[in-house]
């Protein structure tokens, strides 16, 4: 066991350089972070069904508030729960364990962008306490509005008044972000190709670690116009330049095509670590091979590239060029073929499988079904512009991308947990516990969205504070019955994460003891003991084989591990 | 050596501080890469941008050019010097380069301080109230291209002299091949700069 | 219960029926892959074979179903384009010559509309301008331009099915055909605020003889 002597909390959380440590201090900052944007999404779903007034826990709610709370939701669950969960905590718990070695290829780095990224979160947060409130126009930061009452177009204004606004500290907040995530992201690269352990080759490499790669790599390629462009911003805010003042030699719409082409590749980087998760879920628990593994990194690859060229789907209506707008619906509906190959290659792998519905195989098969059927195809819809005329901006987009996002996030982030849980704390998690948790979640995730689709049909658009001017289209009592729903469904989906804390908590504690290898998988990290002792292993395996030998003909057992010869 | 050290997996076919480097290089160019693209795109649209362009001083610029070229030329020999683990060359070369850091900013400073005079500022301001609003945000770009070069170019010539002090140590002397790279990456962007900027047409 | 709101315009409907063709195509790729997921759920306890399980799909021959739904998904996307594209190009790129000019300004936070006036020409010293109320004549082409004075604003016409930002320092021109009279909505869909959520006009449609008698009415003022 543990060699090494125990060391004290400040240890742990504030020094350690141990990547599992750097891991799991990224994953309570993001649970922290989460309660925020679900806490917020809770405030504002209550006012749009039941009114803006005595809302338990709050108070009164303002349109002015709303917005900061639209805006600060989208921002926290993307940036501050997705990015950190998705690829910080995957990667750093997943990438040296898996690949065999004893830890990243600069660990201090991998310290500071921890720290980074903690600070950004204070940041965020800090926006909230300026004089002029938080930041309120959308996640999204179009500007003008983004600007209009700072710098040029408020000569009452100085730097130092522009600086201390929530505007200057959202954008501050998510450029630290990207720091941070880029200094991981050069991390976690360098490590996959540097650290391998012998006989790990590139062909052998699990797919979620395949797949948390590209998505940095898709990462580092996309954001780069989109901190130029924040630069920008900052500057329009804070000294006043014109870089998107149309009247200045600026332009507006330049603002957007920066903010998609990171915007749309973004929602890419989050899905593949999830969907790589729940590959080796799906494999695991349906005790076969991953059906066609380089096929499915051929056309994840494909995917992210695509994904570099599709982003003015998002534009459709703001006045770009029509014609140009053919060729993006055309890509977009086109980079639904290299996603069917890849659901098609996972529904291969449960073929004639001997499926175990142990926990995490229950969230890996909702993830997976409810992108596919709501996320997905609901693209096919958006991604066509005629019809993206009517949809966009309605609550149609909002249910379509919840329907990717939150199965991306959330299912699959869960299914993740579930699974590596046993790894990382040596303890296993309650399953009765986390069936009522799934089934809490999965159901009333649904019946929030679902009538969120119908209300988008019938022109509701979003970030909307209250539909009362609105009262033939949309106060009529199915469209409040409708709202009604869905405000329900949320209140009883946050409270059924109670029960995940609960069993979180209590697991970690006094949850049974974990075996090595609880799942009988064969990737690497499951040789190891569990939790894995600093430097993970000894000796350091050799690995002999890919990872999805599940019921090997030449094998008696039905599984394989990877360092077995 | 023991079973644990024989078997540590350690693929040194590019040594790993080189890889970060590469990628870290490549995240810049991007982030370069998209100021540029958005500034050509302005750039084409407003005529008035090319006469904004010709106030632009382009013997400073070709100087600075020559010495960031120049300082180029130094960091690679300090290379070769590291390679023979020569601390004396490596000092020296380091230093130069170090010199032609703050010849170059010397020079930008004094280029900044004839912009401000003439009234082309950051904000453009002046230029607004002058009824010349469109050509305003040429400065824009102007200021904060060549700034976060500038920026670089100080984070650069800082990282230089981290690593020449450890050289001296005889300790690192890999790291001066890593903090060339990112030099030559310095020089790189301003070699794409001056033309866009600069250059009137 | 209905899916849309009603349907005002021509192209409006066609719209309309593009949504139920996406949704067949997807409705169709929904079945099969919902089959796919369910039969091996529902055989999970069956006895195989390690042979028959050990699946790793190693060449493209066994690669083959994946291939056919992919081609599959490929033929119901080219439909779709098929079918979307007249309707785009009708909407967005061809612009049908003018029975009637306006032009809508977005600002926080409402609609000035800006008739052309007696002399019925845009931009001349006769314009009259209204706030949040917009006045058209049914069966008869309208241009619209489209601009912001602050920030980015969308002028939607749920009913019309009609969409389009409207950006400081740019003009764009689109047009409307509706063929009901009525009153409906003008929403703003581009967060513009903290009343982005008050921004609201009426637009009137109007038969061609009672709208001419509301425009007399306007000049007048
Ligand atoms: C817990 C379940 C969630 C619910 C019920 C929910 C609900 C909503 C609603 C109703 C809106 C639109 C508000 C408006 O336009 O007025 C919204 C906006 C948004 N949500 Fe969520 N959300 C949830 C989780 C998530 C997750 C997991 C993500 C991403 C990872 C996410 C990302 C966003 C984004 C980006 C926006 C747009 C914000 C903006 O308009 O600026 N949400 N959410
Ligand atoms: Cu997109
Ligand atoms: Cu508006």
């Amino acid at each position: 066991m543990d060699t090494h002597k125990k060391h004290g909390f400040w240890h742990r959380y504030f020094f350690s350089l141990d990547h599992k440590d750097i891991g799991f201090q990224y994953l309570l900052t993001a649970m922290f972070m989460a309660a925020f944007g679900g806490f917020f999404v809770y405030v504002f779903r209550y006012n749009l069904a039941f009114g803006p007034n005595d809302i338990p826990l709050y108070g009164d709610l303002a349109a002015k508030q709303y917005n900061q709370l639209v805006t600060n939701h989208g921002a926290i669950m993307i940036f501050w729960v997705g990015m950190p969960i998705l690829l910080a905590v995957i990667g750093n718990f997943l990438i040296p364990i898996m690949i065999g070695t004893d830890d990243m290829a600069f660990p201090t780095l991998n310290k500071i962008s921890y720290w980074v990224f903690l600070l950004s979160c204070f940041v965020l947060l800090a926006g909230f306490m300026m004089p002029t409130g938080a930041f309120g126009g959308g996640w999204t930061m179009y500007p003008p509005l983004s600007v209009s009452d700072f710098g040029y177009n408020n000569p009452n204004t100085t730097f130092w008044t522009n600086f201390f606004t929530g505007n200057t500290f959202f954008l501050l907040a998510v450029a630290l972000e990207f720091i941070s995530m880029l200094m991981g992201g050069i991390n976690f690269v360098v490590t996959t190709l540097n650290k391998r352990a012998k006989g790990m080759s590139l062909m052998r490499l699990p797919l979620v670690v395949w797949m948390v790669n590209i998505a940095n790599l898709l990462f580092m390629f996309s954001v780069g116009p989109l901190i130029a462009g924040a630069f920008m911003l900052l500057m329009d805010i804070l000294v006043g330049t014109g870089f998107f003042d149309a009247y200045r030699g600026g332009d507006p719409i330049l603002w957007q095509h920066l903010f998609w082409f990171f915007g749309h590749p973004e929602v890419y980087v989050l899905l593949l670590p999830s969907i790589g998760a729940v590959g080796e879920i799906i494999s695991t628990f349906s005790r076969k091979p991953l059906f066609g593994y380089k096929m499915v990194i051929l056309m994840v690859i494909i995917a992210a590239i695509l994904s570099l060229v599709v982003w003015a789907h998002h534009q459709f209506v703001s006045g770009i060029d029509p014609g140009a707008a053919n060729i993006f619906s055309l890509l977009t509906i086109i980079i639904s073929i290299p996603f069917a190959g890849m659901v098609l290659s996972y529904l291969g792998t449960l073929w004639k499988g001997n499926i175990r519905f142990e926990t995490p195989m229950l969230w890996a098969l909702g993830m997976l079904a409810t992108f596919t059927f709501f996320g997905g195809f609901t693209g096919l819809h958006l991604g066509s512009n005629v019809f993206d005329i009517y949809a966009h901006d309605t609550y149609f987009v909002i249910a379509h991308f919840h329907y990717t996002l939150f199965p991306t996030v959330f299912l699959g982030g869960f299914a993740a947990f579930y699974y590596w849980f046993p790894k990382f704390s040596g303890r296993m998690m309650n399953k009765t516990l986390g069936l009522i948790h799934f089934w809490g979640t999965f159901i009333f995730f649904n019946s929030i969205f679902i009538p969120l689709f119908w209300l988008g049909l019938q022109g509701q658009h979003r970030r909307i504070y209250n539909y009362s001017a609105w009262n033939d289209l949309l106060m009529q009592p199915e469209h409040i019955m409708a709202r009604q729903i869905a405000t329900v469904s949320l209140i009883f989906l946050l409270l059924f994460q109670f029960v995940f804390l609960f069993n979180f908590f209590y697991s970690i504690k006094k949850g049974k003891k974990a075996s090595k290898n609880p799942w009988e998988a064969n990737t690497l990290e499951w040789q190891t003991d569990s939790p894995p002792p600093h430097g993970n292993f000894d000796p350091y395996p050799v690995v002999q084989r890919w990872p999805y030998d599940y019921n090997h003909p030449e094998k008696e057992l039905d599984y394989c591990p990877q360092s077995e010869i | 050596m023991n079973t644990k050290q024989l078997l540590k997996p350690t693929m040194k076919d590019i040594p790993q501080g080189r890889l970060g480097m590469w990628l870290l290089i490549a995240g810049e160019f991007v982030i370069f890469g998209g100021l540029m693209v958005s500034y050509l795109l302005y750039r084409m649209r407003y005529e008035q941008w090319a006469e904004m362009a010709s106030h632009t001083n382009v013997i400073l610029g070709a100087i600075n050019t020559f010495v960031l070229l120049t300082s180029s030329y130094f960091v690679v020999k300090a290379h070769q010097a590291a390679q023979r683990k020569d601390s004396k060359k490596i000092t020296m070369y380091i230093s130069l380069t170090i010199l032609c850091a703050l010849i170059f900013l010397v020079v930008k400073i004094t280029e900044y301080s004839q912009k401000l005079h003439h009234g082309f500022t950051f904000s453009g301001k002046e230029l607004a109230a002058s009824g010349k609003a469109i050509e305003s945000s040429y400065w824009g770009f102007y200021f904060l291209m060549t700034g976060l070069h500038a920026t670089h170019v100080v984070v650069g010539a800082i990282v230089l002299f981290i690593v020449m002090q450890g050289a001296r140590k005889g300790k690192n002397y890999h790291r001066i091949e890593i903090a060339g790279l990112y030099w030559h990456m310095v020089d790189l962007i301003w070699i794409f700069l001056f033309p866009l900027l600069y250059i009137a047409h | 219960m209905n899916i849309f709101p009603e349907s005002i315009s021509q192209i409006g409907s066609e719209m309309d029926k593009l949504f139920w063709i996406i949704t067949a195509v997807v409705g169709i790729a929904t079945v099969i892959t919902l089959f796919l997921f369910i039969y091996p759920i529902v055989t999970r306890k069956r006895n195989k074979t390690k042979e028959e399980m050990y699946m790793v799909g190693n060449s493209h021959g066994k690669r083959k179903w994946i291939y056919i739904g992919m081609i599959l998904l490929f033929l119901g996307d080219m439909y779709i384009l098929l079918k979307e594209h007249p309707i785009w190009e009708s909407v967005e790129q061809t612009l049908p010559d003018p029975d009637f000019k306006i032009a809508i300004i977005g600002k926080q936070w409402m609609w000035n509309i800006i008739y052309p006036g007696p002399d019925g020409k845009l931009y001349t010293d006769d314009d009259i301008m209204a706030y949040n109320e917009l006045h058209v004549p049914v069966n008869k082409v309208v241009h619209m331009d489209i601009k912001a004075l602050d920030v980015v604003h969308s002028v939607f016409l749920p009913q019309a099915r009609f969409k389009q930002d409207a950006l400081p320092g740019r003009t764009i021109t689109r047009w409307i055909k509706l063929n009901k009279t009525g009153e409906y909505d003008i929403s703003c869909a581009e967060i513009c605020g903290t009343g982005h959520s008050i921004m609201r006009g009426t637009m009137y449609v109007e038969d061609f003889n009672t709208w001419k008698k509301t425009m007399a009415n306007i000049y007048k003022k």
